[in-house]
């Protein structure tokens, strides 16, 4: 695959989680019970190519925690998680490591990686971004159950939206990408 | 140099992460300072565009509901423009006694004005002076603001749930909007602007932890201050400075109070939900009940800058030292200095 081919497709796959963000998701209006937040824009970082360069990445964070924080008024609130989680990405996936390594063309996908490998990927990097996310948007540690509670409940939500996106839109069979 | 290069490629990561966290907390820090360019926040141009298409979209869906909750505000002032009923009823002379004849006599509330001589009494009837129509500016504490119309403006975009929660409005300096100044809708006070580009405002609502509104009791005059604590929800808010010995009823109106040129004078803010005394405390602990639905917030005012520059600049005068003491102060600095 040729480079300009790849660039292409990570801008629209960036166009597309931040447009889809900002433009349907946002408003809270898709808020649970008060408590759970959706953070469907994590996917396009959550789901690059495993080879991607460490530096890349982080950038990569910022521009998007930064698009969303644009939108939302908070600052830098968003870039400075986003870009935790692109710093942790990295260590997980060695910490998941299969024993006989990475393939060449492994990705992020349910259905290569299994169940087992997605649900400890997912369900750590998701956690931690809410912990920083959640604990820096109040500034303090005042209310630790009333943001717990919230961190437990975004989890769940922003871990089942990703896992449907996985389900609908990326492919069974392995060596398409 | 090898060993630098080396040292600078090992590292990186670590060092391309704190810096993008340094840069991301300066952003996230200054972020509800007044003095920053509005452009990272959703007033700039792009953003405004692509919340503004959103918006007209979204509002497609949901003409109804707009179209009522105008309807709402159409009946509301429409109930304003009729007189009340006994208006017309009014006495113009009151029955104060009966005099030694045993006829009554009466005291008349508005005493006619002495025929001048040579004039026809009949004639001075008819053209009876009719009182000033307008509204005394006194009774409605100096603050009515009829100079220029207020300016009506379209929530593009809002956050009810963040813990300082921010508008987006389509009216920008083009517009005539500045910023600081107060933002109202018809349920009363919305916020107050912080920053504007040309064709787009932000404004800081009531739910923000660093907005405080100056307000009063309505029923008795009692000054507070309105502000909405972090982690409280968006129907209510708190009502501080309230001396213990004040008494604070439920259902007491609160409004704003007008002495910061923010809002006008008078306008809604909320009633009072619980009071709560608290120990260790000077101050009541007043929860109110906001009377705007910030969760669905359409169509808002800007409050238009008062001609308060006069009102502005003395009150800035008073507080500082007068220029002579400043210069005798200054002369007495150097004289002191120079031997």
């Amino acid at each position: 695959m040729s480079i300009s081919l790849v660039i292409g497709r990570q801008l629209l796959r960036f166009l597309l989680y931040v447009g889809v963000y900002v433009l349907l998701l946002d408003n809270g209006s898709v808020v649970l019970f008060d408590l759970g937040w959706n953070f469907f824009y994590l996917g396009f970082l959550l789901f690059l190519p495993i080879s991607t360069p460490v530096a890349l990445q982080l950038l990569l964070g910022f521009v998007l925690g930064f698009s969303i924080d644009i939108a939302h008024d908070t600052g830098g609130l968003h870039a400075a998680a986003a870009v935790l989680l692109a710093y942790l990405r990295p260590w997980v996936l060695r910490l998941l490591t299969p024993r006989d390594g990475y393939d060449a063309q492994d990705t992020v996908n349910v259905h290569q990686m299994g169940w087992q490998w997605f649900t400890v990927y997912l369900g750590l990097l998701v956690t931690l971004h809410h912990l920083a996310f959640f604990f820096l948007e109040l500034g303090s540690l005042q209310h630790p159950l009333l943001t717990l509670s919230r961190v437990g409940v975004s989890v769940a939500y922003t871990g089942v939206v990703l896992l449907i996106v996985q389900l609908l839109f990326f492919p069974v069979r392995r060596g398409r990408g | 140099m090898r060993n630098l290069l080396a040292f600078l490629l090992r590292y990186q990561g670590i060092m391309l992460f704190v810096l993008l966290e340094v840069v991301s907390f300066y952003f996230f820090l200054t972020n509800s300072s007044y003095q920053r360019a509005a452009f990272f926040n959703s007033a700039n141009a792009y953003m405004g565009v692509l919340l503004e298409r959103r918006t007209q979209v979204a509002d497609y869906f949901r003409l109804a509901e707009l179209n009522k909750q105008l309807l709402a505000d159409n009946a509301q002032l429409r109930y304003k423009l009729y007189p009340p009923d006994f208006s017309r009823r009014e006495a113009d002379s009151l029955p104060v006694g009966r005099d030694t004849l045993g006829r009554v006599v009466y005291r008349h509330l508005r005493p006619a004005t002495p025929p001048l001589p040579g004039q026809n009494p009949l004639t001075l009837n008819a053209q009876r002076v009719i009182p000033n129509s307008k509204p005394d500016t006194l009774l409605l504490g100096g603050s009515r603001q009829a100079t220029r119309p207020l300016v009506p403006a379209r929530v593009i975009n809002n956050s009810l749930r963040e813990v300082d929660n921010y508008l987006t409005l389509n009216v920008g300096s083009t517009d005539g909007v500045q910023p600081d100044r107060g933002v109202i809708s018809a349920g009363g006070v919305v916020g107050k602007v912080q920053a504007v580009s040309q064709h787009y405002a932000r404004v800081t609502s009531v739910l923000h932890s660093k907005l405080q509104i100056a307000a009063q009791i309505k029923r008795d005059g009692t000054i507070c201050s309105v502000k909405w604590p972090e982690g409280m929800d968006f129907a209510h808010a708190l009502v501080d400075q309230v001396q213990r010995q004040t008494r604070v009823l439920r259902g007491d109106t609160i409004v704003t109070s007008g002495y910061n040129a923010v809002f006008p004078a008078g306008v809604f803010i909320g009633t009072v939900e619980s009071v709560a005394t608290e120990p260790n405390k000077d101050f009541l602990t007043v929860k109110l009940r906001l009377g705007v639905d910030f969760s669905r917030l359409t169509y808002v005012y800007v409050v238009p800058a008062p001609p308060s520059i006069e009102r502005d600049s003395l009150e800035q005068h008073t507080s500082e030292l007068p220029a002579s003491v400043k210069a005798a102060q200054a002369q007495a600095a150097k004289g002191g200095k120079q031997p």
